[in-house]
């Protein structure tokens, strides 16, 4: 189509054709005006691809290209008949209106502190969206624990955490209708219209009860009228962990498991006799002498995983609509056995559709239907991908091999006989091949929103008055089953030696199966009903004044039909009133109060509603005439302040339903008794779980945010933020009631204070070149720390046992000297109270308090907050003809984790729903241990024993390591193919590009990946590398 | 969602269904005496040594035992209800409670009300005495504090000793009144309180509050309230005894009313010898459910996993069987604490061959009904009481039961490395060399595989045997040597086929005036229930109210050379661990966290 202007054909006529594109992604641009600069008269306007055609006299001397939200660009002709237009976007007509609460708001007159991202700049190569948090938005602490497909959402906290309920992440809203952290990580940047976080008190107060972490808002795009538009993104890629767990080697495992029995006990029976020792050594006979690498049996190196994204826009002068749809497959790191008949790696597909459809019902009425649904189908290992790691580090490498291999006496048999043995109880083992062989689990999670708004003009009764009503239902469904055989063990017994020989002995003949047994897990079904009316008014007063309010009401219905109790299973709900009113004179003084006024059914009557307002001051420094000298190299100064209360009722645990109301479990099997001659009068007795309570409330956090923002010449971007939070009204357990009151359930009182504070800032970059070549950088940092202010604890004559003045994530452990040296040196020392009488090659703590025992009174806070203080990230990217280059580093500081020196500790038998599980050996233990020929008291782990050594595993520095960490989160590599090469293909864009993330990691710690932290035996995280292509036509 | 009509603590007393679970709850408080894993008796003294670390279970106590109690998390706390121990504080509160609301109840008719009352106030002062046995001076908790009592309303402070025992003893003169003489219903509620059970506890609290732990104790002389009183009073109180023995025989008297006696087996489908019959005699009245020689037994903490700890592998067809663990292994003190065939002290028998008891003989004629004949095994096993046979098992001796009910033909142990009893794999033996017989119950029988059928019995919290000793122990206390103390102890003796105490030391002893003086009379008493009550949870309390676990706990544990294939190699005597007891040890350390939380708690001495 050619929307060609209709003008007289003049003699020496010319046509220029060509394509306008964006010069930020390299989209064509429909819909483009074009049009002469002698002679306005003449223009054309760019078509569905972006192509155009223009008729000039041959005089002709330049053509001026404008479209909204573009800057506008005169084009020289030059002669030339074919012109490619590139046009850079105007980010300050783009970012001119952000999202905030409820609404919408010029950027120009906001004063709260709201961090908005690019949604562009949240494509990673990952199905997560959770994943690209970290670093990329400054005030949002983040890190990852797990890598494991469908449970490797990061955790992320807006400014810290200031609370210890059980909610301290941020309310996440997705169109305005809260949702969870999962669907979250299932949106598709591709959909992402904005993405923004509310920081401060006066962009979430109006969410009142909700808003105290803070918030996290999206909105999804909507079509734009004009033809339709598709883009098609396919991704696949190559995953692998970043790091894998170092075991020793089964001799080691073997001789170091015989030193750990005999090192405790000289009396001990060894748990490996001489012979087995050296026939495994030997290699005898791998199925009676087994040694078996249960990594490498269970775990493969990489994994690939695909992902699709389309979505398709566009629209009449009536309607408009977005449609996109998602398919996503992630595929876990385990191995497929090929005896099997089903595939129990993990294998994760989550599909996706949204559907916006705008409608203008009248000039000044539009219907919005936004409907989304969310579907995710799972098959994987019964226990789960982390279940499937924890126990390949809890098997014994040499007791039995994975499996026997048929011969003649065993070929009749159908099914897989796998090794085992038995415990000394007549238990078997853990035989971690067979448990993921065994069968598989199925999970599906379905979520279904519909979502009708309706949005009125009534300017034509009060201009700048509009009407907002908004009607929503989510379902959300999920249920999971397994199904397993119960798997033949069996053990070789009387080896002969001479014929290489061994006879088999099955184990479990009661209970092995060889066919599919099953298994009901949950089943979840949750109902939301949302309704919200919000009614808003703008007014310009003698171009100087500028007014805006805004009342919101909403009210939030939850219902979940697998509840568990009588209390959980009656509705929650939620119910507010908020308002909004700002003030701005000449776009130099800006005012904006906010308030929220909510309702929880949490409390008593006489607690129930809480009111909290806040008040935001700006001064736009740069708009003062003063200025003008400077408007040159500093193109805005804004500061800022905000002031505010915001509240949280997600306090206690989430069970705790109604503070006010005790719960008593009328039928508590655990407090029965039982008479009579045979023992058959039974009755159940009656218990408290927790006792009613009208004074409970709401957690209030006073929050002030100072802000500053400059820009410098147009390129530089910097905000930077300084906040203070005063969270009161914490709840926490009374310590001041001993066990003597013999209550049955803790008291609790809304006692704790905590605050905290810190900065946060970015810096962005923006630089476009001539030559079609661009720079971006982007660097942002948030470091936020927090302490108690009042904690409830006992009075306490010691200073350092208190945790006032610590943080919140602070952990207490006794100070870790070294090791003892000998039994000898341990009865000359202060008695260490834990468990067992040390011995040489246990640990030795320092007495902090002299009191010539080692006690809970010894304990002092240890080391950074797990929580890191500081998470920063910087990026930077490059184009340059069709060439775009990114990369982004991401680190975090002043955190502390421990080696869980519980789950670590080798060859502690444990027992497991599927058999007894034992230890594995860390490496780094092997070879770092204190033992009787080698007593290094600073080796990395004490004194081997086979059972658990409380005096050991207690919270120390010992295992203490530093958590920071840097890495090179992402790497991006594309290229654009040019428009004469895809024409032929009706394409109007097309781009294929490599990326990969979590490519490298500095950091001190080297047992697995330090963003796991304490978690290390799990999943590990992810690295991947990936190929893209990107089309659009 | 505001709701209405949700559970509260109010609808537990609107009706008697429900006041009847609060009953129960009450109940369920009661220490799993049982339980090898919940009381200390079992784990934390001398009767019973184990492997370590053992395999299945895990037993709290047995680091008492092996000298890892500490203030940090206390074993077998009891106090705050962890490590092992029942919360017992709770169970007060819980008690009162029910005191305080049961008479709201509209459908319960005012004699049964009663009742639940007189049990609830019994139970009442038995968790005072558990509490008072472990830790000394307690807070006595009278009444319930309310919930939203002040802080230091809640720090509440121990009281002496002498006015927890006093508490203790109103609460059950005030409940025995209204408890009925015997359970009328049986199906329903064998295992509630009766007067009989009441007052034969109260007679064991009367001689514990005499014995020289509390009663006299000077050790404890600077141990003392904020006020400077001491804890335990450090002036003897004769009439403490004088009141033990009016109340244990009160207690003999009400028990014999209402038809409780000693156990006799009988069975007349077994044609049994003498010596089998003997034996059944005394290990059936632990045993045998219900028999009617227990006064007090817990249904609510039976012997049914207990028996497991104490059974061995004995079927050599059916050693893979693990349910039966051979756990519980009786120290070789406890078989050289049992009589010669004399009734006599090993050391005070003229007659026995003290000198070479550490020989190895082989099993004769005379003991056939005792140890396999033609087997060889330790001196010491030989011309024992038949208590000795009845309660304990060694290599080679008799085990009546496992399905063989003819005496000619039964099963033996073998226990030498490599035999059927022996360790399997690294664990499931024991420790010592000698088996709990006593407790299991002859009904016994390990199946193939992994089955096994067990006769469960309520454990006997308290029985005839043990009243009448502590009515002897308490009556010599008062009046020295006496005809009625003989009797009552000559009862116990004629049940376990042992001639009367007078014929045996007249004519065996080497010391043979010595149950003639009250403090030779008081060694025999003490010795008579260590054999009597062997294995029963009885002895780890009496050596510390005796102020006997400072000598006891302080010498070497022995058994056998268990891991030896030959029988010269097995019967060495082998030192399994050095215990040490100091004077801390005879009570339990308060948490350290109980005391930060509550400063007017003052710490046992020692901890």
């Amino acid at each position: 189509m050619l929307f060609g202007a209709s003008i007289p054909i003049m003699a020496q006529q010319r046509l220029i054709t060509g394509t306008v594109y964006s010069q930020d992604d390299g989209t064509t641009i429909p819909g483009a005006n074009l049009v002469l600069k002698e002679n306005n008269n003449i223009g054309a306007v760019s078509d569905i691809d972006g192509n155009y055609s223009i008729s000039v006299p041959n005089d002709a001397g330049a053509l001026v290209v404008s479209f909204i939200g573009y800057k506008t660009k005169v084009v020289p002709i030059n002669g030339q008949s074919n012109i490619d237009i590139r046009l850079e976007a105007d980010l300050q007509q783009l970012e001119e209106v952000e999202v905030v609460a409820f609404g919408t708001q010029k950027k120009s007159s906001m004063v709260s502190s709201i961090e908005t991202i690019n949604p562009a700049e949240l494509k990673v190569p990952s199905s997560n969206l959770t994943t690209a948090l970290a670093g990329r938005l400054s005030g949002v602490i983040a890190y990852q624990r797990s890598g494991e497909p469908g449970a490797d959402n990061t955790n992320f906290f807006i400014r810290g955490v200031t609370t210890f309920g059980y909610k301290k992440d941020p309310l996440i809203l997705i169109d305005g209708i809260e949702l969870t952290a999962t669907d979250l990580a299932r949106l598709q940047p591709d959909d992402i219209a904005s993405f923004s976080i509310l920081k401060d008190a006066t962009s979430t107060s109006m969410y009142g009860a909700r808003g105290a972490n803070g918030v996290i808002l999206v909105t999804t795009k909507s079509g734009n009228e004009g033809p339709a538009k598709v883009s098609i993104r396919l991704e696949s890629s190559t995953s692998m962990p970043t790091q894998n767990i170092d075991l020793a080697d089964p001799i080691t495992y073997m001789l170091q498991h015989n030193e750990a029995a005999l090192t405790r006990n000289p009396l001990a029976i060894l748990p490996y006799a001489q012979s087995k020792v050296d026939n495994t050594i030997a290699g005898t006979n791998p199925y009676f002498y087994p040694a078996v690498d249960w990594q490498k049996m269970l775990i493969k190196d990489h994994t690939t995983n695909r992902r699709m994204n389309f979505n398709v826009s566009g629209g009449g002068k009536v309607a408009r609509y977005y449609v996109a749809g998602t398919y996503n497959q992630d595929n876990g790191i385990l191995k497929v056995d090929r005896r099997n008949n089903f595939n129990n790696n993990i294998n994760l597909k989550s599909y996706l559709l949204r559907s916006n459809v705008n409608i203008d019902l009248s000039p000044s009425t539009e219907a919005v239907v936004r409907l989304h649904g969310s579907f995710d189908d799972y098959i994987g290992p019964i226990d789960g991908g982390t279940g499937m790691f924890n126990k390949v580090i809890r098997a014994n490498p040499v007791l039995f091999p994975a499996y026997f291999p048929t011969n003649e006496n065993t070929a009749a048999i159908q099914h897989i006989l796998f090794g085992n043995a038995q415990t000394n109880d007549g238990n078997l083992f853990l035989n971690p091949y067979a448990d993921m062989v065994k069968g598989y689990k199925e999970y599906s999670n379905s979520l279904m929103l519909a979502q009708f708004e309706l949005n009125q003009d009534f300017s034509f009764l009060v201009p700048g008055l509009k009407a907002r009503g908004k009607l929503m239902t989510q379902r959300r469904s999920g249920y999971d089953v397994s199904r397993f055989y119960n798997p033949h063990f069996y053990a070789a017994s009387t080896y002969d030696k001479f014929e290489d020989n061994y006879s088999l002995v099955l184990l479990n003949e009661g209970s092995a199966t060889e066919y599919l047994n099953y298994n009901e897990g949950e089943t979840d079904v949750e109902i939301v009903t949302y309704m919200e009316a919000a009614v808003n008014y703008n007014k310009t007063i003698d171009e100087a004044h500028e007014i805006s309010g805004m009342l919101v009401y909403l009210r939030r219905n939850l219902l979940e039909a697998n509840a568990g109790s009588l209390q959980q299973s009656l509705p929650f709900r939620n119910e507010g009133l908020s308002g909004r009113f700002t003030y701005g004179y000449k776009q130099k003084y800006l005012l904006e109060t906010n308030f929220g006024y909510n309702g929880s059914e949490r409390f008593h009557k006489s607690q129930r509603f809480g009111f909290f307002p806040s008040v935001g001051l700006g001064w736009v420094v740069s708009n003062e005439s003063f200025w003008e000298p400077m408007r040159r190299s500093i193109t805005n100064l804004k500061l800022r302040g905000t002031y505010g209360l915001v509240g949280n009722d997600a306090i206690g645990s989430a069970s705790d339903r109604f503070f006010y109301l005790s719960e008593v479990n009328m039928n508590d099997g655990g407090r029965g008794a039982t008479f009579g001659q045979d023992f058959g009068y039974n009755r159940s007795g009656i218990s408290v779980s927790r006792y009613d309570n009208d004074e409970i409330t709401w957690e209030i956090d006073k929050q002030l945010s100072l802000g500053l923002e400059f820009d410098l010449f147009d390129e530089f971007q910097i905000i930077a933020e300084y906040f203070t939070r005063n969270r009161s009204n914490i709840l926490m357990s009374r310590a001041s009631i001993p066990t003597t009151m013999g209550l049955s359930s803790t008291i609790r009182a809304n006692v704790g204070e905590a605050k905290s504070s810190g900065v946060d800032m970015s810096v962005d970059y923006n630089k476009y070149f001539n030559n079609n070549s661009w720079v971006q950088g982007r660097a942002n940092l948030t470091y936020a720390t927090s302490q108690f202010t009042v904690y409830e604890e006992p009075e306490y004559d010691l200073w350092y046992l208190s945790r006032v003045g610590n943080s919140l994530s602070q952990q207490y452990g006794l100070i870790a000297e070294r090791l003892f040296v000998d039994d000898e040196e341990t009865y000359n020392s202060p008695t260490q109270n834990f468990g067992e009488r040390p011995r040489g090659g246990d640990i030795k703590y320092r007495d902090v308090n002299g009191d010539g025992q080692i006690t809970n009174l010894d304990v002092v806070p240890v080391g950074h907050p797990t929580d890191p203080e500081i998470i920063y990230g910087l990026g930077l990217s490059a184009g340059h003809n069709g060439f775009d280059f990114s990369l982004f580093f991401q680190g975090s500081g002043r955190s502390s984790f421990w080696i869980d020196p519980e789950a670590t500790a080798p060859f502690i038998q444990r027992e497991t729903s599927t058999g007894n599980s034992q230890a594995g050996l860390l490496q780094a233990y092997a070879d770092s241990h204190w033992s009787e020929e080698n007593q290094d008291v600073y080796a990395l782990w004490p004194r081997l024993g086979t059972e658990i050594v409380e005096n050991n595993v207690q919270r120390s520095t010992w295992f203490m390591r530093d958590g920071s960490f840097v890495r090179l989160k992402s790497l991006e590599f594309g290229y654009s193919f040019k428009d004469s090469l895809i024409k032929k293909a009706h394409l109007n864009r097309a781009r294929i590009y490599f990326s990969g993330t979590n490519l490298f990691t500095l950091s001190k710690f080297k047992l697995w990946d330090p963003e796991m932290g304490s978690n290390g035996l799990g999943y590990p995280v992810q690295r991947v590398l990936n190929l893209g292509i990107q089309l659009g036509f | 969602m505001v709701p209405d009509n949700v559970a509260t603590i109010d609808n537990a007393f609107t009706l008697r269904a429900q006041a009847e679970k609060f009953l129960f709850t009450c109940y369920s408080y009661l220490p799993r005496e049982a339980d090898v894993n919940a009381n200390p008796a079992f784990t934390s003294g001398d009767e019973f040594w184990f492997y370590y670390p053992l395999e299945y279970i895990n037993p709290r106590g047995f680091n008492i035992a092996r000298g890892n109690q500490n203030i940090v998390s206390p074993y077998m706390n009891y106090w705050d209800g962890s490590e092992g121990g029942q919360p017992l504080f709770r169970a007060l509160r819980d008690c009162n409670i029910f005191l305080e609301n049961v008479d709201k109840v509209i459908d319960l008719e005012p004699f049964m009300r009663d009742r639940w009352v007189a049990e609830v106030k019994f139970l009442k002062a038995y968790y005072h005495f558990w509490l008072l046995r472990m830790y000394g001076p307690i807070p006595i908790i009278k009444e319930n504090l309310p919930v939203s009592s002040s802080v230091d309303e809640v720090k509440v402070e121990r009281a002496p000793v002498d006015e927890v025992f006093e508490y203790i003893f109103t609460l059950i003169n005030e409940a025995v009144p209204d408890l009925p003489l015997k359970i009328q219903d049986r199906a329903a509620e064998m295992g509630r309180l009766t007067q009989p059970a009441a007052l034969a506890m109260k007679a064991k609290i009367a001689v514990t509050a005499a014995s020289p732990l509390f009663n006299g104790n000077e050790a404890y002389r600077n141990f003392t309230t904020a006020d400077g009183d001491p804890f335990f009073n450090p002036a003897f109180d004769q009439a403490k005894w004088d009141s033990a023995m009016v109340i244990s025989k009160k207690a003999i008297e009400v028990s014999e009313e209402a038809g409780h006696q000693l156990f006799y087996f009988s069975n007349f489908l077994l044609d049994l010898s003498d010596s089998t019959i003997t034996k059944m005699n005394i290990r059936n009245s632990v045993a045998e459910r219900w028999n009617a020689e227990t006064l007090w037994g817990s249904s609510n903490s039976r012997s049914r996993e207990l028996q497991r700890h104490a059974m061995l592998r004995i079927d050599p067809l059916r050693t893979v069987n693990q349910q039966v663990r051979a756990h519980l292994a009786p120290t070789m003190r406890m078989a050289e604490l049992f009589y010669t065939e004399n009734g006599l002290p090993l050391t005070e028998d003229k007659n026995w061959h003290y000198a070479d008891r550490y020989e190895i003989w082989e099993g004769d004629e005379a003991h056939k009904y005792y140890l396999k004949e033609g087997y060889s095994t330790s001196a010491l096993h030989f011309n024992r009481e038949p208590r000795f046979y009845a309660s304990m098992g060694f290599d080679g001796s008799i085990w009546y039961g496992q399905g063989k009910t003819d005496d000619e033909d039964t099963w033996h142990i073998e226990a030498k490395l490599g035999q059927t009893s022996s360790t399997y794999g690294t664990s499931g033996y024991s420790v010592t060399g000698y088996f709990t017989k006593k407790l299991v119950n002859w009904n016994f029988v390990i199946q193939d595989g992994q089955n096994y059928v067990v006769e469960d019995y309520p454990w006997p919290i308290m029985r005839l045997a043990d009243l009448y000793l502590l009515y002897a122990e308490a009556k010599n206390e008062v009046e020295g040597p006496s005809a009625e103390i003989y009797h009552y102890m000559n009862l116990v003796r004629e049940r376990a086929g042992l001639k009367t105490l007078e014929e045996s030391w007249d004519n065996h002893a080497i010391n043979s005036n010595k149950y003639k003086t009250k403090e030779g009379l008081r060694e025999i008493i003490h010795q008579e229930r260590g054999i009597e009550l062997a294995f029963e949870g009885q002895r780890f309390w009496d050596m510390r109210r005796w102020k006997k676990a400072e000598i006891v706990m302080n010498q070497t544990i022995k058994g056998w050379d268990v891991f030896q294939e030959e029988t010269v190699g097995y019967y060495r005597p082998k030192t399994l661990y050095n215990p040490t007891f100091s004077l801390r040890d005879y009570f339990w350390p308060i948490s350290e966290n109980s005391i930060i939380v509550n400063r007017k708690l003052i710490q046992n001495p020692g901890w």
